[in-house]
């Protein structure tokens, strides 16, 4: 049992509101990924659960426990720093056992558990060198059982692949989930890169300008965004955005008019704001937006254009097979009613394309 | 009192407390004393406890000390201080413990002040004339005869018929009163310099120095060495010469100066008295009492003839066979008949500086013997001061209050910031908890002392009083009161030469510093560890050896500057005349001691560029001057310029090369205004106020440039943005 | 490395350019300071003109044929001067010079450890805590720095006497460390500031207090800037003698400045002994800095920690 519950939470610095009232439960054993541009906040609430800053308002309670006042050391949390923060001056044993050494822990019991640890990271060749002599993945796992020596309850992440390459972080990825399945502990995970987040996480928060936005597991989030924030920051390209107005049975804007999705509210009516994936838009002749193609990425399998229409800047998919050129004058359309719906103002969603998916829970940041 | 590492000097409780004896001997002197004081010990049964201070800091030290009740029972100076020291109470009257029959009356009535005795004499000191027997068998006995023979023994280069210190005023003075010269206006007893009898007393010796009689700037060393070898075949010197003349070599005798033959005077040098005085807090004055008389009198003197080869003042010793049997001290009496009591008034001790200006200046050059009177007498009016009329302190402390309650009303009133304390602070508990002893120990030796400093600022001392002045040292000050800003003594001149002294320093530590950390910097350069050891080794040296290093290489005779200028065929220069190559030697100085600091932060700010910064230079054409100019100088600014503002502030007050290097040679034109503001304090009269004031200016003139430096640095730290 | 293409590519004229403009610069370095040990190792007292740094042998030869008794006559001759000053006795007859070079070396000794201790925490504090005045006790630091010291002396005389510390070591090493201690605290939240604080805050995960994460953390990491800024404070205590010629009152209390500023007397210099003083005085701070020059380098301009 190590539950996280936030409500109410809030920090400033100076007269800069970071964190402005965060309400959040953690589940016990979960893999909470906090995802969000930089400056979102994610990190300061990283911080407050670890204890580094003081709570302004609202409370922390870890198990039940009311943790505003107490010392981080006292919170049964261990924490993997972006830049790893591995002290120069010990040797990845000595990195490793040093919070056990603080607690007096017995030697044997200490060395038996760096040596696990060492073990489970492939780290067992390196205990006696220092830092500076590891690379970057080896560093990297260093501050990780620097963590799991600790055995704590609770494991924070702040960005802790952030500083290797691609190919490596791939793998770390493939080792953070095979260390959570084994230690089965909860972690909670601060990124901006949406790929660890939807690989990782049991749950995703997404936060923006010190808000929670939405929180649900990886694709729930992905495919019911629960504003435009949410629906554009997860995907890649973005969702394409398009200002509409609904008339009776059809979606009309700048240049195009779509029929409303059947099970659109009827009481939504006058402006809205449409959000289509690329990956749900297919180039059709018959297709609703029309314009001309500007850039063109190729992946291989597939590949996106982007077409500039009167409605604005579109993004679609398109399959091998299909031959699009710069310059070339298409349409595209959405596969069946791929149509999401928001208001207006974005800040909440109206619909979403009718998925076989897990039941739902949208949560909205006031 | 003497709490830590005391030694032996906690005797059983029955015995006497040991008695403390304060001089500034060396070589026999020191040893006649300690015997003297062993042979106390032996007689009484009191210990006593020698202490040998260097003599510069001797007199500031015995009056910080003696108040306290922290000095010496009994200490040993010349007699010329008297009158400042009973100023400040450090002596104690003698009257009942003296026999004045003891002594040669003379002697006697240098130590006689308001009526009462102050001391009891030891020894005299005045000057006579040594020869060389072989070259001068016949000493001369007016001038006339003396000019002859140093015709003759003079070849015009490296042979001297005669050889003294000649920019010293103590041994001009002898050719002062022979020439009729009086020092003191008899009417009034002030100093007077503009007359006569001095101008043609200074025109005989710069005669002298032209027929190359004598050699110029000579230095006691010089007098010693030339005597030893025969060169010189004459010397004016006191009794202590006698000590450093090598009887294995030379024959000599000693005879009184001669007459001037103008005038038909005899040339009457100062007579010295030195004297054992009894500090008036003694905590066992009595016994300190018989210390001091005791070393005047009986064996002590003769220990004192006998090992010291000084002159004693006690009359009994020269009944004694050894005294009547040795030519050195019979002469030296005899010439101490006619020897010129010098005056132990403060009007005295305001004659040298002006004098030594007014010598050196006929003597090197640049000034007319006629016009050198004129020199002395302003000089000797700016630096003596009139007291500044009092200043009620009301306004003053009115002011202070107002500050204050000006300040707490903008504290309370100021608009409150929207977070609570503990919220914008919240480390503040924490931050005591290690602020708390440095903070303790800043304020109580660093902070207070300031502040007293500048207090005092405020005030005027004289005679140990401390008197409120209001801003009177300032105004004089600020004003230039008493001499134009052009001269050496304004402070305008001063700040002037600060400047061009902390701009032409800094930028040579700079340049050099970084010129070596360039060539320095290649990583695989050979050797390259032995030549940054080798050149960090000035800074290795404490500064005050380097300055004495460095003094010594400038000497106009001994010194290996001119050596090698000798060596390469180009006259030698005599260092301290010019103000030009006086500086210039400071300079040499305090470069050869900062370089290695600015070559090390170099050196560590380069390193820190990163390479790959030129290698895109290159790719982009760029030449290694172009280079330099636009990567590496811009990169290093922001780790040179802290190390550029420390190093201002400490070349801006660099005391120990001015002081020691140049001494502020000549006439005071080299000295900083730090060296300006200790003269002010201890070397001109004891004018703490005038030299605090001074002191509070420098703070200033370091503050505004401090605040004009915050801006670059501000400025700086965005190349890296 | 770019380095060795650097080198590679540099024509040898240059090279011998570099060398020859680095010995030209050593030379003149040195040179007045092989002056200082002709003096130490010349029989005689005083200079004599000569613009060759080196000693003068047939000086030390003509000594030794004039001292034939002695076992090493030659060595004897050129020792003569550091015999001299370091037989120094007092009165009583005790080892004045050992005493006194003992006290350089404790007064040296503990006020850089009091000095450092002080300036280590309040450095820190100046660098990592937030609190009321901060700015304005760092600027003040810096201007103490301006004030000339020796109009200090009066006062700080005074205040000395008051607290009964006058004329004892422990009164001298108080004010050897706080008056170096603005300097030191300056020098050390340079560095401080380079240190991540990520490593501190590692070290409170790991459930370090903040005293344990300064001595465990913070200070094995700052110690090129230790080393550096102790050294300074060492050279300052080692080098001060106005202010232990007028505080201490005891031979035996003195240090090695005031006892090698006797043989500059009023009317003649000691060259030999001054020399040889000045080569005792300086060769123990002339070792600490080649031992810990390495670290000279990174602790003046706050390398930072890497990795």
């Amino acid at each position: 049992m190590s539950e996280v519950i936030l409500s109410g939470i809030q920090k400033a610095f100076g007269d800069n509101l970071i964190v402005k009232g965060v309400d959040l439960q953690i589940r016990s054993g979960e893999f909470l990924v906090m995802l969000g541009p930089s400056g979102c906040g994610k990190t300061t609430l990283l911080r407050l659960i670890a204890g580094l800053e003081q709570i302004d308002e609202g409370e922390l309670r870890i198990n039940g426990r009311r943790m505003n006042e107490v010392p981080p050391r006292d919170r049964d949390v261990a924490m993997v720093f972006q830049s790893y923060a591995l002290y120069p001056h010990m040797t990845v044993r000595e990195n490793m056992a040093f919070g056990l050494t603080l607690r007096k822990m017995d030697k044997a019991e200490i060395a038996r558990r760096v040596q696990e640890a060492a073990q489970l990271l492939e780290l067992s060749d390196l205990l006696d060198r220092k830092p500076k002599q590891l690379s970057g993945g080896q560093r990297q796992r260093v501050a990780m059982g620097r963590a799991i020596v600790r055995q704590p309850s609770i494991f924070l992440f702040d960005e802790p692949l952030s500083n290797l390459d691609t190919a490596l972080r791939v793998q770390m990825r493939g080792e953070l989930a095979r260390l959570h399945r084994r230690l089965k502990a909860t972690m909670i995970y601060v990124t901006h890169d949406q790929v660890e987040a939807m690989t990782l996480a049991t749950r995703v928060a997404v936060f923006n300008g010190g808000l929670l936005q939405q929180c649900g597991e990886p694709l729930e989030l992905y495919h019911r965004p629960a504003n435009r924030f949410v629906g554009g920051f997860l995907g890649s390209p973005s969702m394409n955005f398009v200002a509409a107005s609904r008339t009776g049975a059809t979606l009309s804007g700048q240049g195009f008019s779509l029929p409303a999705p059947a099970d659109l509210d009827a009481e939504v009516r006058g402006d809205l704001l449409l959000g289509l994936r690329p990956q749900d838009l297919r180039i059709a002749p018959d297709g609703v937006f029309r314009g001309e193609v500007e850039a063109v990425e190729r992946l291989g399998f597939d590949g996106f254009a982007f077409i500039r229409t009167e409605a604005g800047s579109i993004a679609a998919r398109f399959d091998k097979g299909v031959d699009v050129k710069v310059g070339d004058r298409v349409a595209v359309a959405p596969v069946g009613d791929a149509v999401h719906v928001f208001t207006a103002d974005g800040t909440k969603a109206l619909r979403h394309p009718s998925l076989p998916s897990a039941p739902t829970t949208v949560e909205m940041a006031s | 009192m003497l709490v830590a590492f005391s030694g032996p000097a906690f005797a059983a409780d029955e015995r006497p407390a040991p008695l403390r004896l304060w001089h500034a001997y060396r070589g026999g002197e020191e040893e006649a004393l300690e015997q003297s004081a062993r042979l106390f010990t032996q007689q009484t049964g009191i210990e006593v406890q020698l202490l040998g201070v260097p003599y510069d800091a001797f007199s500031s030290k015995l009056q910080s000390a003696i108040p306290h009740g922290v000095g010496p029972d009994v200490f040993i100076f010349n007699h010329e201080r008297l009158r400042s020291f009973r100023q400040m109470g450090i002596v104690a009257g003698t009257d009942d413990f003296i026999t004045p029959g003891d002594y040669l009356p003379n002697a006697l009535a240098a130590l006689r002040l308001e009526g009462r005795t102050w001391g009891y004499p030891l020894s005299l000191k005045n000057l006579a004339l040594y020869v060389n027997r072989d070259l001068v068998p016949k000493a001369p006995r007016t001038t006339q005869e003396w000019e002859q023979q140093l015709t003759r023994l003079s070849n015009g280069k490296d042979r001297f018929g005669l050889a003294y210190e000649s920019g010293d005023f103590y041994l001009h003075a002898p050719f002062l009163f022979g020439f009729g010269g009086a020092l003191f206006d008899p009417d009034t007893g002030r100093a007077q310099f503009d007359t006569g009898p001095m101008a043609r007393s200074l025109a005989f010796v710069k005669g002298l120095q032209d027929r190359h009689y004598i050699p110029s700037e000579a230095s006691g060393a010089l007098v010693k060495s030339l005597f030893n070898d025969g060169k010189a075949a004459m010397v004016i010197s006191g009794p202590w010469f006698a000590g450093e003349i090598d009887t294995m070599r030379i024959r000599y005798a000693v005879a009184p100066l001669p007459v001037v033959s103008e005038t038909g005077l005899p040339m009457r040098p100062f007579l010295g008295v030195e004297a054992a005085y009894v500090s008036p807090n003694s905590k066992q004055p009595e016994q300190a009492q018989a210390l001091a008389r005791f070393l005047s009198v009986g064996d002590a003197a003769l220990l004192r003839v006998k090992l010291g080869r000084q002159i004693p003042a006690n009359v009994a010793a020269y009944e004694t066979e050894q005294v009547r049997g040795d030519p050195l001290v019979a002469s030296f009496r005899e010439t101490a008949q006619h020897a010129m009591p010098m005056p132990n008034t403060l009007e005295m001790s305001r004659v040298w500086e002006p004098m030594k200006l007014a010598l050196r200046g006929v003597l090197q050059g640049g000034v007319s013997p006629g016009e050198a009177g004129l020199l002395a007498e302003r000089r000797y009016r700016a630096l003596n001061r009139e007291r500044p009329p009092d200043a009620s302190p009301w306004p003053w402390i009115a002011g202070g209050v107002l500050l204050v309650v000006g300040a707490v009303v903008w504290a309370v009133r100021r608009p409150r910031p929207k977070q609570s304390f503990q919220k914008r602070y919240p480390d503040t508990v924490r931050a005591l908890a290690y602020l708390a002893p440095a903070a303790a120990g800043i304020l109580v030796l660093v902070v207070v002392p300031l502040a007293i400093g500048i207090g005092l600022s405020v005030f005027h001392y004289e005679g140990g009083q401390y008197t409120f002045v209001g801003s009177a040292n300032f105004v004089d000050i600020v004003a230039s009161r008493g001499y134009r800003i052009t001269e050496p003594l304004s402070f305008y001149f001063t700040l002037a030469v600060t400047v061009l002294w902390a701009t032409v320093n800094v930028s040579l530590h700079v340049s050099i510093g970084l010129a070596l950390a360039l060539l320095l910097k290649d990583p695989l350069l050979r050797f390259r560890g032995v030549y940054r050891v080798l050149l960090i080794v000035p800074w290795a040296v404490p500064n005050y050896i380097t300055a004495m290093m460095w003094k010594g290489m400038f000497h106009r005779q001994f010194g290996a500057v001119n050596a090698l200028l000798d060596a390469l065929g180009i006259e030698p220069v005599s260092w301290f005349t010019h103000w030009s190559t006086a500086f210039a030697a400071n300079v040499a100085t305090n470069t050869w001691l900062g370089f290695p600091f600015m070559m090390v932060v170099a050196l560590g700010a380069l390193q820190s560029i990163p390479h790959d910064l030129y290698e895109a230079a290159e790719v982009d054409g760029a030449s290694k001057w172009t280079q330099f100019r636009r990567i590496t100088l811009p990169l290093l600014r922001p780790a040179l310029l802290p190390a550029v503002i420390l190093g201002t502030v400490w070349t801006f007050n660099m005391f120990n090369v001015i002081y020691i290097v140049s001494g502020g040679e000549p006439g005071g034109a080299t000295d900083i205004l730090v060296s300006d503001a200790y003269r002010w304090a201890f070397e001109r009269n004891q004018q703490y106020g005038f030299a605090a004031a001074y002191s509070v200016l420098i703070f200033l003139v370091l503050l505004g440039y401090s605040a004009f430096t915050r801006r670059l640095t501000r400025a700086s730290e965005e190349v890296y943005a | 490395m770019s380095a060795t293409a650097s080198t590679r590519t540099r024509p040898l004229w240059r090279t011998l350019a570099i060398h020859l403009a680095l010995i030209v610069t050593c030379l003149v370095t040195l040179y007045p300071v092989l002056w200082v040990v002709k003096l130490a190792v010349s029989p005689a007292e005083q200079m004599s003109a000569s613009a060759n740094p080196l000693p003068d042998l047939q000086a030390i030869d003509a000594c030794a044929a004039a001292s034939p008794h002695s076992a090493w006559p030659r060595l004897s001759c050129a020792l003569r001067h550091f015999a001299e000053v370091t037989t120094t006795t007092t009165s009583q007859g005790t080892w004045l010079f050992g005493r006194q070079l003992l006290n350089s070396l404790v007064v040296s000794t503990v006020s850089t450890l009091i000095g450092l201790v002080l300036a280590v925490t309040a450095a820190y504090a100046l660098s990592r805590f937030r609190f009321p005045g901060k700015q304005l006790g760092m600027q003040s630091l810096l201007v103490t720095q301006m004030f000339p010291g020796t109009l200090m002396l009066v006062s700080l005389y005074a205040i000395l006497e008051r607290l009964r510390l006058l004329d004892t070591l422990t009164g001298l090493v108080l004010v050897y460390a706080t008056t170096s201690l603005p300097f030191c605290v300056w020098m050390l939240k340079g560095y401080f500031d380079t240190i991540p604080r990520e490593l501190e805050e590692a070290a409170t995960m790991d459930g370090a207090s903040s005293l344990q994460t300064f001595v465990r953390v913070v200070l094995p990491l700052a110690r090129p800037a230790l080393a550096v800024t102790a050294l300074f404070s060492f050279l300052n205590a080692w080098n001060e003698y106005i202010l232990a010629a007028t505080l201490l009152n005891d031979e035996a209390s003195f240090t090695l400045p005031v006892a090698l500023k006797r043989y500059m007397g009023e009317y003649t210099v000691e060259w030999g002994k001054f020399g040889a003083g000045a080569l005792i005085v300086s060769v123990p701070v002339m070792a600490l800095f080649f031992a810990l020059q390495k670290h000279l380098v990174g602790g003046l301009t706050a390398g930072g920690v890497k990795g």
